[in-house]
């Protein structure tokens, strides 16, 4: 049973948003939405200035509220790999999964009304590919992989590195780990 | 937006009242989506290059049911290396584009009143090729000037030299890497290449001096800062804004615009004092060592700390990080280097800088291209034009791709000859030229205007005739040998067939050809015939480039000197010339010397312009997938200033140049992240074109306050940070 | 900080905006659905069923119950952007989701908010009951009445609840993630169905038992906002204040006290002898309560919405 899991670097990162673009055409989704994002935050005041830069999606926690609160099932967590993903034909647009979600993962397709969100392109993944957003990630800063194999990248990447997840406090457990390093202001 | 969607939801549903509708919309749908589950519908992919921007990374198309939905990275394209940037995935936007122009358009109204009618290529091409015909026999052909960018020029090039005329002009040397080109190969024998022969995954230090890589998305070489970046080389970078590559840096140089050169003499100096050089190489491979050293003696750290605003410690700190990381160090040539005026110079004293470190050809630093060539085909040799081209204005180092605003002076003024005809095509001169206002005026001289273009952007919205090219994703181009490490060869083709009545370069070329009597210069039927000879003559299977989309000789590959790999020099002397004869014989300093250029008056700022990630100049403003993410530029302005001024992030504003020139309104952006003597804006927004529903007036046009322009006197170049702004809030 | 964004969606950022105010209506209307059944019951189950004799509001107001929940239930559906998907509300049960224990619990609801009107009938509306089976029906339950009105009471103590657990679920929201948002919720669910009760009872005696009751429970509700919102002022939904307060609310709870408080100054213990101008305060005292809970039920939507976990 592969532990599917994403790393970002974000020491890598350089906001170039090819990440953004490739998911959504891979994904067909619509215009003006979008299953991942990145921020560019700064701090300091000039010329003591620190960078971060940061993709995000979702995380594919291991304690989802999105899925606990969905009234029909629709979301769910697959046992076998962890993938927190969606039932479309259930989905009755009651948006619950996305007040409940505490990272914005999730959004309301405009045509069809169901929730939607990164799937970890499980479609991909299933044809031995990396998801879309690691592929072209311009600075390969987006890692992806197996967190039961101790040779596969996610692994490779967390060896020696201190890693964080986003909003631990929330308790939803993450699968989306962080590595992250601030520019140091000199 | 809140009110917006509810608005848009309620309206939907009361709209959608009956159940029955909804069912027989969500079947179809549901079909699909099973379909696509089941495997029934099947993609295809097809390899091509990009052409986006000019890395022409190799991109395979993933076609299902003969639409693009998606492109990605070619794997085995050195260019991309299975990745594409945002630009190049979002590249189905121009090939959707509604706005796209759909046939040829015949003026009707006044120039620039954008009214045109459609007209069948038949009537285009005759009236072109009649105007064109009429210009060769009243002025002589020289008198037909062309404007081309990207991969348009292969083919009208050829028409051109067929035609009779070698008036050409490209934006990509006097507007991009002219003064660097020519300051490399004054002092190399070679320009750094395009891509940029760096080799910074290799550096232990990097040096950017502007080069914004990561908002310059060149695909590779963003690759290779990021790589580096995670290896731990250290990046001093030297912007006055704190760019995505400063804020990776290990030290951010918020440097006063327009002294560079200040900053780079007086590392050179100290680098020299305190011998950190490389003395083997230096001694076996330069000249004018003793001269530059006497030269650079008087640029100290604290003269330069004056100039450059940076603290004279910090220069002799940074300058020992460079020299003791040496030859491991990548001083980046730049490549938009069109700055002040003195640009060769100033790419002259990175070149010299770069020698000093012995960095050339060594790991880390710049390696060197492959020598390996592709012969040529067999071909009929172009009429000799007695009249000698005037594109190269009076600069003795200009290069080949001509001196663009040479032909709009000539143009306005007939010396040294009239110029009646402008063929434009892939560049949008209005944006890429500054002045806007002699583009214009020239352009309302001339006899003939034609524009060869997929978008109606602002030039083609003045031509007599626009010609539709189709997108890159839909036709030929020719076969592009790339010479990174190694030589390879990459094919562009039609992953679709051409949309609309577009057609592709080549073909609007050989139709023009036949008209004014130069057919005979296209003698194949297709484009493909042409590739295919080539890949014959080049012992290429062409299948196998049609398959793969790339085709790599690894043995052609030399980066560095080794023993096997000696050092060799084109330059006259066969060595790294540090003083440059050849500039002291054309009456220039043969060493790079300092000169002060103006700064802003109290209540003026500088204006600086580049990239975002996600646009490419003015030509991706209307694409669909890429505007929703940036959709107009801001100004960017330091806090404090903004503060002074009541100016809030978010509000906005409107800039007035030294000239009085106004722009469009444009977002502040009140930032921490740039001087306070300057502002900044993302080059290419504010288009005229009222055909671009989307781009149409957003944001700011950086061109339209490019009043004045610094013309370097080596090339030709057009230094353009050289105007003051001020801003005024927008009531 | 400095912080810019690219890809985000409109319907997250700036801030949530999933729910409108349908669902603030639908909140609203289930909360006061709930409010009358448990008002109703006490009507109906006080004094061994004394109190409501003689008074018409003991049908009129089992009746608007499922009326009133009809009306709520079909804003949520409104609000819903897949409806044709909507029975599979009723093919899962899904033990952490509110909104799960609500589509059931409404479910099983309705039926017994039904029936219960339809025992509490009086014979002169028999005629209403068009069909046999419903007659049989409503004379098999007769004796189950007194059955019927503690369920229903039970039941609008659970719908009532129900209303504010379904917000206070959400961890990401820290505006809702309150334990005292269920009991807030249900005090003002009940405040509505006796503000409800105290406007269309008959009986001046009626009236003015439901306005008390009401002032008390208006009282109490006014307590647990203060305690909720001093919960907020110490948690991170706090950050949502400067931009939201229950201001509106105690303003018109307070008026609404007020009135309540210069009628009883007018009142003597004779309460069937109240003058009209007494009743005319009471109605409009009720009213204000309604109003109040309406704008509770709508704050309380959207400013959780502005509220984020960081
Ligand atoms: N996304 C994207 N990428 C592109 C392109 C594109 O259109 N879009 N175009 C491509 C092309 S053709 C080119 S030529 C390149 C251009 O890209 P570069 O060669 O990187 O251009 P520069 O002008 O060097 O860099 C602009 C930076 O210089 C800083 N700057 C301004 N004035 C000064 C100064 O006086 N000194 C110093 N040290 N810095 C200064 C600005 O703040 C800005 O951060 O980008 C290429 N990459
Ligand atoms: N103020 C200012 N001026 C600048 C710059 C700057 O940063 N600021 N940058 C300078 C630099 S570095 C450069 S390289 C130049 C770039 O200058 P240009 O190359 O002129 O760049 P664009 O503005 O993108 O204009 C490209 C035009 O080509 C069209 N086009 C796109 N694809 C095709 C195609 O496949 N076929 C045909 N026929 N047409 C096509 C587009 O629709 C558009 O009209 O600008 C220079 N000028
Ligand atoms: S990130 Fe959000 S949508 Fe994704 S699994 Fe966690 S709670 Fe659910
Ligand atoms: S919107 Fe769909 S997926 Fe989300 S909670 Fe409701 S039914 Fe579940
Ligand atoms: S994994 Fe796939 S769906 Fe998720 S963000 Fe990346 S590309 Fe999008
Ligand atoms: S593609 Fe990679 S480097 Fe580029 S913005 Fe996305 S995560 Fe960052
Ligand atoms: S860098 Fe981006 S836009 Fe330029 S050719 Fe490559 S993929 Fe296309
Ligand atoms: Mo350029």
């Amino acid at each position: 049973m592969p532990k599917y899991a994403m790393v970002i670097d974000q020491r890598r990162c350089v906001a170039c948003m090819a990440c953004v673009v490739s998911c959504k055409k891979e994904n067909e989704v619509p215009p003006e939405h979008f299953r991942t994002r990145v921020l560019e935050m700064v701090e300091g005041e000039f010329p003591k200035l620190r960078m971060e830069l940061r993709s995000e999606l979702c995380n594919h926690c291991d304690n989802p509220p999105c899925v606990a609160n969905c009234p029909t099932g629709a979301s769910y967590k697959r046992e076998e790999d962890g993938l927190v993903l969606l039932k479309k034909y259930r989905c009755v647009g009651c948006k619950a999964c996305l007040a409940a979600c505490p990272y914005d993962a999730r959004y309301i397709n405009p045509d069809k009304g169901f929730a939607d969100k990164c799937t970890f392109c499980e479609h991909r993944i299933k044809e031995g590919k990396e998801p879309a957003c690691v592929a072209t990630c311009i600075g390969k800063s987006r890692i992806f992989g197996d967190m039961d194999d101790a040779k596969s990248p996610v692994r490779v990447a967390l060896q020696g590195a201190h890693a964080e997840v986003l909003l631990k406090h929330a308790g939803t457990q993450p699968r989306v780990y962080y590595i992250k390093k601030f520019s140091k202001p000199e | 937006m809140a009110i917006d969607l509810t608005r848009r939801k309620f309206l939907k549903i009361s709209g959608a009242a009956t159940v029955g509708a909804t069912v027989a919309l969500n079947l179809p749908d549901n079909f699909l989506l099973w379909a696509e589950e089941a495997g029934l519908v099947k993609a295809t992919y097809v390899p091509t290059y990009c052409e986006i921007c000019f890395w022409k990374c190799g991109a395979i198309a993933k076609v299902i049911n003969g639409r693009v939905v998606k492109l990605e990275g070619n794997p085995a394209h050195p260019n991309s290396r299975g990745k594409l940037c945002a630009r190049g995935s979002g590249g189905m936007g121009l090939l959707y584009d509604p706005d796209r122009i759909k046939t040829p358009l015949i003026r009707e109204g006044k120039r620039g009143e954008g009214k045109y009618r459609k007209a069948s290529w038949e009537e285009a091409l005759a009236m072109v090729a009649e105007k064109m015909n009429k210009i060769k026999q009243k002025y002589g052909p020289q008198s037909m000037a062309l404007f081309s960018h990207g991969c348009p020029t292969d083919h009208f090039l050829p028409l051109f030299s067929a035609y009779g005329s070698q008036n050409i002009g490209m934006p990509s040397f006097a507007q991009c890497r002219g003064p660097r080109d020519v300051g490399f190969e004054l002092t190399f024998g070679e320009n750094p290449g395009s891509p940029e022969r760096v080799d910074m995954v290799n550096s232990k230090v990097v040096v950017l001096l502007g080069s914004h890589l990561g908002e310059n998305m060149h695909n590779s070489q963003v690759q290779d800062f990021s790589e580096a970046v995670s290896r731990g080389a250290k990046f001093i970078v030297a912007d006055p804004r704190f760019s995505i590559a400063a804020g990776k840096a290990h030290t951010w140089l918020p440097i006063r615009p327009g002294t560079d050169m200040a900053l780079l003499l007086a590392w050179t100096n100290i680098i020299i004092k305190e011998g950190l050089y490389d003395k083997e190489y230096v001694h076996s491979h330069t000249n004018g060592f003793r001269e530059l050293a006497a030269s650079v003696r008087e640029y100290t750290p604290e003269w330069a700390e004056q100039e450059t605003d940076i603290p004279a410690a910090q220069i002799i700190e940074t300058a020992r990080l460079i020299g003791k990381n040496a030859p491991a160090v990548c001083i980046h040539p730049g490549r938009h280097t069109t700055w002040y005026g003195d640009d060769v110079q100033r790419t002259r004293a990175i070149a010299i800088l770069t020698a000093l470190l012995g960095s050339w050809g060594r790991p880390g630093g710049i390696f060197l291209a492959t020598n390996a060539t592709m012969p040529k085909l067999p071909a009929k040799p172009y009429p000799v034009i007695p009249t000698p081209p005037l594109n190269r204005g009076d600069f003795k180092f200009a290069g080949a791709e001509g001196v663009t605003q040479v032909i709009r002076t000539a143009t306005l003024t007939g010396k040294p000859y009239p110029i009646k005809g402008w063929f434009v095509s892939g560049t949008n001169l209005m944006k890429a030229l500054p002045n806007q206002q002699a583009t214009l005026d020239a352009i309302n001289k001339l006899d003939l205007l034609v524009v060869v273009d997929v978008m109606p952007y602002d030039t083609a919205m003045l031509a007599d005739v626009i010609l539709p090219e189709c997108s890159y994703l839909e036709r030929h181009d020719t076969l592009v040998v790339g010479k990174g490490k190694m030589m390879n060869v990459s094919i562009r083709q039609p992953v679709v067939p051409p949309l609309y009545e577009s057609k592709p370069a080549w073909w609007i070329a050989k139709e023009l050809a036949k008209r004014v009597g130069a057919g005979e210069y296209f003698p194949w039927n297709t484009y493909e015939d042409k590739m295919k000879s080539q890949c014959a003559l080049w012992g290429v299977n062409y299948e196998e480039l049609k398959n793969k989309g790339v085709v790599a000789f690894p043995d052609t590959a030399a980066p560095y000197f080794t023993a096997t790999n000696p050092p060799e020099f084109k330059t006259e002397s066969k060595k790294i010339e540090l003083y440059s004869k050849e500039l002291k014989e054309a009456g220039f300093d043969p060493l790079p010397r300092y000169v002060k250029h103006p700064q802003p008056a109290a209540g003026q700022f500088r204006l600086l312009y580049g990239r975002s990630p996600v646009h490419t100049f003015s030509r991706t403003t209307n694409n669909p997938e890429l505007h929703e993410l940036y959709p107009e530029n801001e100004v960017w302005v330091n806090s404090k200033q903004a503060k002074a001024l009541g100016l809030k992030n978010g509000d906005y504003a409107v800039l007035v140049n030294q000239d009085g020139v106004k722009s469009s309104k444009v977002r502040v952006k009140a930032t921490e992240r740039i001087r306070e003597d300057s502002v900044y804006l993302v080059h290419g927004f504010g288009t005229t074109s009222k055909e671009l529903k989307r781009a149409y007036r957003r944001g700011a046009d950086d061109q339209g306050l490019v009043t004045r322009y610094a013309v370097d006197p080596i090339c030709g170049s057009t230094g353009m940070r050289v105007n003051f702004v001020k801003l005024v809030k927008e009531a | 900080m400095e912080l810019t964004v690219t890809g985000t969606n409109a319907i997250t950022s700036p801030f949530l905006h999933a729910w409108d105010w349908r669902v603030a209506l639908y909140l609203f209307l289930g909360g006061m659905a709930a409010g009358l059944a448990v008002m109703s019951s006490i009507l109906r189950l006080k004094n061994a069923g004394k109190s409501a004799e003689g008074e018409s509001a003991s049908f009129w107001g089992p009746l608007w119950v499922p009326i009133i929940l009809s009306f709520g239930m079909l804003f949520i559906f409104w609000d819903l952007d897949r409806k044709l998907n909507v029975y599979w509300l009723y093919l899962t049960f899904k033990p952490f989701s509110p909104m799960s224990w609500g589509s059931w619990g409404l479910l099983l609801f309705f039926p017994v908010c039904a029936l219960n009107a339809l025992v509490t009938m009086p014979g002169e509306y028999r005629h209403w009951l068009r069909f046999d089976v419903l007659r049989t029906l409503v004379d098999r339950l007769q004796p189950h009445k007194r059955l019927l009105a503690i369920l229903n009471f039970v039941f609008g103590i659970f719908v009532g609840l129900y209303t504010g657990v379904l917000l206070s679920a959400f961890v990401a929201r820290p505006f809702w993630h309150s334990a005292l948002l269920p009991l807030l919720c249900l005090v003002s669910a009940l405040t509505a169905g006796a503000a409800f009760m105290a406007i269309i009872a008959k009986r001046k005696a009626v009236k003015l038992f439901f306005t008390k009751v009401n002032v008390s429970i208006v009282i109490a509700e006014l307590i647990v906002m203060v305690l909720f919102s001093i919960g907020l002022a110490t948690s991170q939904g706090g950050a949502v204040m400067p931009s939201f307060s229950f201001i509106l609310e105690y303003l018109l709870y307070g008026m609404a006290i007020a009135l309540v408080a210069k009628l009883l100054l007018v009142t003597d213990e004779r309460s069937d002898a109240l003058p009209d101008r007494a009743v005319l305060l009471m109605q409009v005292s009720a009213a204000m309560v309604l109003a109040g809970g309406l704008m509770f039920r709508i704050s309380l939507v959207y400013a959780g919405q502005l509220s984020h976990l960081v």
